[in-house]
């Protein structure tokens, strides 16, 4: 993957092109393996409710096929003159699906329900302090700091009524029990909700009154989360579903083998890493170094990146799907440091030698903590990992668990080494470096995944400036520093971006998006 | 008779407070709900606070408390991941659960039984031989793989039958029920059969043993020698017999059907309790488990009476026992 945005956009004219010849309307019927929790898009932020809630609420902007911003219920935005902030101007003669005219009111009533103690996404909020609303359809968001990025922020930043949210008692996220917006579905979306039965069924049907212009050919779509991947996939080569996202890689082979059917390959923007105990002051799971943290060394960081032999991975593990990583987001996404895009070449000798040099020349033994059930083939990648750091002496004792059990124990720091996988939710590197590489600290919600405390002042110092800086040369010339520093130090193990596998019948054109989300309105059944 | 029963509901009672307080004290075990919860970009003071707020912070017995209070009253709770009723949740899974439990136990009674005669009968026949030997290849096979054979073989390859979910399903006074489709029944052979193999076996062999047991005894050579027609004695005097052990087995295994059609349930995405339940633990979601693991045990424990009364039908000799 050279370029995300140039494969993403040939994808997006190829698409166009089928779209344009096709015209019958059809049923589609798809799978993925999680059912979204909720219809209630300010309650969770995750990504299986905000892709399937994309279908039928919008925001004031959307992402396009290549992933970057366009208008939806706004139709334009400027930076605001007197203050530091963005104005949106709002689409009219929008109207949500029950017949209720959109308006700045609701604008200003979503903010106020999204960004309430009760929401879970009221991060993306954290940076404003202020909503006015200036006309029907104008609406200032006020930020503390001058803020290039807030729109590309609210991407997932979904419009209810506010007429409908009141009468329904829906005014904010379900906390403690469910309320109207937990099971009903209101938006502007090119699609509304039909019926639904939680973890079972979930159907959609075009929305007549939209005011964008179809280009999908969907009468009824039909949504089954299907939690087991062999009976996914058997349901999609008994041809009961047309589509289901992902697939193992494992079935690959299995689909591309039989006609009719076709796998669809793209580049997620999830970059997966090892992370180290920066701010231990012991190793933890060693038998033979105890007292100190040999990955308090960066040369012994260096050395476990030089141990890491990405195209074997990639060859054996992965059918050649990957791409090595030389930092926390792949080439592609905004603030991607160009100057800064070599990985650390496998090259054990120089890995011995930095072990040696750093007064290991035994090497040494400690834990490395994975996931078996959250990214592609997690489990076998930490195996073929820790056979990779055995050769030049870094004995890995690996432990592996399911992800509900793997996070609380990072969080009490139970690792020497760690796996991560990191999808940048802003889709620019401000979003790594906020999470994973400034100095962890809760009140300034900074480093809340930086498990290992990795920490560097001048990292720190550089932050704030790239989340303000407008001029786009400065603010790069920033983000390589920061980049460049954590290379350097070796923060992280970049690893490679992992790979998007969905499959679908032949006569089935859709969109992948690089964010993983399936967008129905780019679907059309040939 | 009625005092008999409510002693029994009153320990149920006991018996789900126990399976209750087991479960708890392996939820901590589990993971932790909140990360499962929220996404990634919470802060941690948000998290901190939904945890204080699920009361999560308290000590294990004042959750367990708080939790067996509320079901005596008849609050299920609200579920963490969906924020619906528990009780609701559960009510509506169940139909899916008991269809597919009690056409399973059908299919192993109807095969499972006449098979198990035959085979008795015949105790070195070359076709009792070949049944014994496919079931025992069919009970040793992990009920998984069965399912995703039979899915591959019939869903798959052949286009027979559907590969997941319950088919057309009808609403019957609040009851979903698939049993008066054509689809649904399609749609719950696979399934059934995946879940009552094992079951089928165990009836076959059970009754087998028994039979042959039954048939060397004193009052079946005397019969014989009275001259009773082999059919008779068969079938009235020697199976009837033979039903006795076998419904007791039959039936406490019912409760462990219904408890493990979970691998059934995940293999056919049939939305039943197991899915559920399966969903649950991925989630983390510890009132929908810590209930669903209760009516478990409470299905357990009515299944145990119904195996008791129906005793006392087939058995006269207890009938007595009972009033004297």
């Amino acid at each position: 993957m050279k370029n995300l945005i140039l494969k993403n956009s040939a994808m997006v004219a190829g698409a166009l092109l089928i779209g344009a010849a096709s015209a019958s309307a059809a049923e589609f019927k798809w799978a993925s393996n999680t059912d979204p929790q909720t219809m209630d898009p300010h309650a969770v932020n995750s990504a299986p409710v905000l892709s399937f809630l994309n279908n039928v609420y919008e925001g004031l902007v959307r992402r396009n096929q290549g992933m970057s911003i366009e208008g939806s219920l706004a139709e334009s935005w400027e930076p605001l003159q007197d203050d530091d902030g963005w104005r949106f101007n709002l689409r009219q003669g929008v109207t949500f699906q029950d017949g209720a005219a959109f308006t700045s009111e609701d604008v200003m009533f979503s903010y106020e329900r999204a960004s309430n103690e009760a929401a879970d996404v009221r991060s993306w909020f954290a940076p404003v302090s202020e909503v006015r609303v200036v006309d029907d359809f104008t609406i200032d968001f006020i930020t503390k700091a001058p803020n290039p990025l807030f729109p590309d922020s609210i991407a997932n930043f979904m419009i209810l009524d506010k007429g409908w949210a009141e009468a329904n008692g829906a005014e904010l996220p379900a906390r403690d029990a469910e309320n109207h917006a937990t099971m009903n579905v209101n938006g502007t979306g090119a699609f509304k909700v039909a019926s639904r039965d939680p973890g079972v069924k979930t159907v959609l049907v075009p929305n007549e009154g939209w005011w964008g212009e179809a280009t999908h050919n969907i009468t009824e779509a039909t949504f089954t989360p299907i939690g087991n991947a062999a009976t996914g996939l058997a349901a999609l080569l008994s041809s009961e579903i047309d589509f289901i996202q992902p697939i193992p890689l494992q079935d690959v082979a299995q689909v591309e083998s039989r006609d009719g059917f076709k796998v669809l390959e793209g580049e997620e923007t999830r970059v997966i890493m090892f992370g180290f105990g920066h701010e231990h002051e012991e190793l933890l799971y060693s038998s033979d170094v105890t007292g100190k943290n040999p990955f308090a060394d960066a040369r012994v960081r260096l050395a476990a990146a030089h141990a890491i032999d990405i195209a074997s991975i990639d060859r054996v593990l992965f059918r050649g799907k990957i791409e090595g990583a030389s930092q926390l987001v792949p080439a592609g996404i905004s603030g991607y440091s160009e100057a800064n895009s070599d990985r650390p070449a496998y090259d054990p000798d120089r890995a011995k030698a930095l072990l040696a040099e750093a007064g290991y020349p035994e090497g040494f033994s400690f834990g490395l903590k994975c996931p078996n059930d959250r990214y592609i083939n997690d489990e076998a990648l930490c195996r073929a990992a820790a056979s990779m750091f055995a050769a030049v002496g870094l004995n890995a004792e690996l432990s592996t668990g399911p992800v509900r059990d793997y996070w609380p124990q990072l969080r009490e720091d139970a690792f020497d080494m760690y796996l991560l996988g990191w999808s940048p939710g802003t889709f620019d590197m401000e979003h790594p470096i906020r999470f994973l590489m400034s100095t962890p600290n809760k009140e300034k919600k900074l480093g809340s995944w930086n498990f290992g405390g990795y920490s560097n002042a001048r990292v720190d110092e550089l932050l704030p400036g790239i989340q303000r800086e407008v001029n786009p040369a400065a603010r790069q010339a920033m983000v390589d520093e920061v980049v460049a520093i954590t290379q350097e130090e070796v923060a992280y193990i970049p690893l490679y971006t992992q790979p998007l596998i969905w499959a679908a019948k032949d006569n089935v054109d859709l969109t992948q998006r690089a964010d993983n989300f399936f967008m129905l309105r780019w679907v059309t059944v040939n | 008779m009625v005092y008999f029963i409510l002693k029994r509901l009153i320990q149920s009672v006991f018996v789900m407070i126990a399976v209750a307080f087991l479960a708890f004290s392996l939820f901590r075990f589990v993971g932790d709900p909140i990360t499962q919860m929220t996404g990634v970009e919470t802060s941690i003071e948000d998290q901190e606070r939904l945890r204080e707020e699920l009361g999560l912070n308290d000590p294990f017995v004042a959750q367990f408390v708080r939790f067996t209070g509320d079901m005596l009253q008849g609050d299920f709770g609200y579920s963490y991941r969906t924020r619906q009723p528990v009780g609701e949740m559960i009510a509506t899974r169940v139909p899916a659960t008991l269809e597919l439990g009690i056409v399973a136990l059908l299919i192993s009674l109807v095969v499972g039984i006449p098979t198990g005669v035959f085979t008795a009968l015949r105790p070195r026949g070359f076709a009792t031989q070949t049944i014994l030997l496919t079931t025992l290849v069919g009970v040793s096979i992990p009920t998984f793989v069965i399912g995703i054979m039979l899915i591959f073989l019939f869903g798959v390859q052949l286009g027979w039958l559907p590969t997941f979910g319950r088919g057309g399903t009808v609403q019957i006074g609040g009851w979903e029920t698939s049993l008066f489709t054509i689809d649904g029944w399609r749609a719950l052979i696979l399934p059934a059969i995946t879940l009552g193999v094992y079951q089928l076996t165990l009836t076959m062999r059970l009754v087998r043993a028994e039979m042959m047991e039954v048939l060397r005894s004193d009052y079946i050579r005397f019969g014989m020698a009275r001259g009773v027609p082999m059919r008779s004695l068969y079938f009235r005097h020697a199976l009837a017999n033979t039903m006795v052990p076998v419904i007791t087995i039959i039936g406490l295994q019912f409760g462990g059907v219904i408890a493990f059609s979970i691998v059934t349930e995940s293999v056919f995405q049939w939305p039943g309790m197991g899915l559920l339940f399966l969903e649950s633990i991925r989630f983390v979601d510890i009132p929908v488990m810590g209930v669903y693991l209760v009516v478990i045990a409470f299905f357990f424990v009515l299944v145990n009476l119904i195996v008791d009364l129906l005793y006392l039908a087939i058995d006269p000799r207890l009938r007595v026992k009972d009033t004297s």
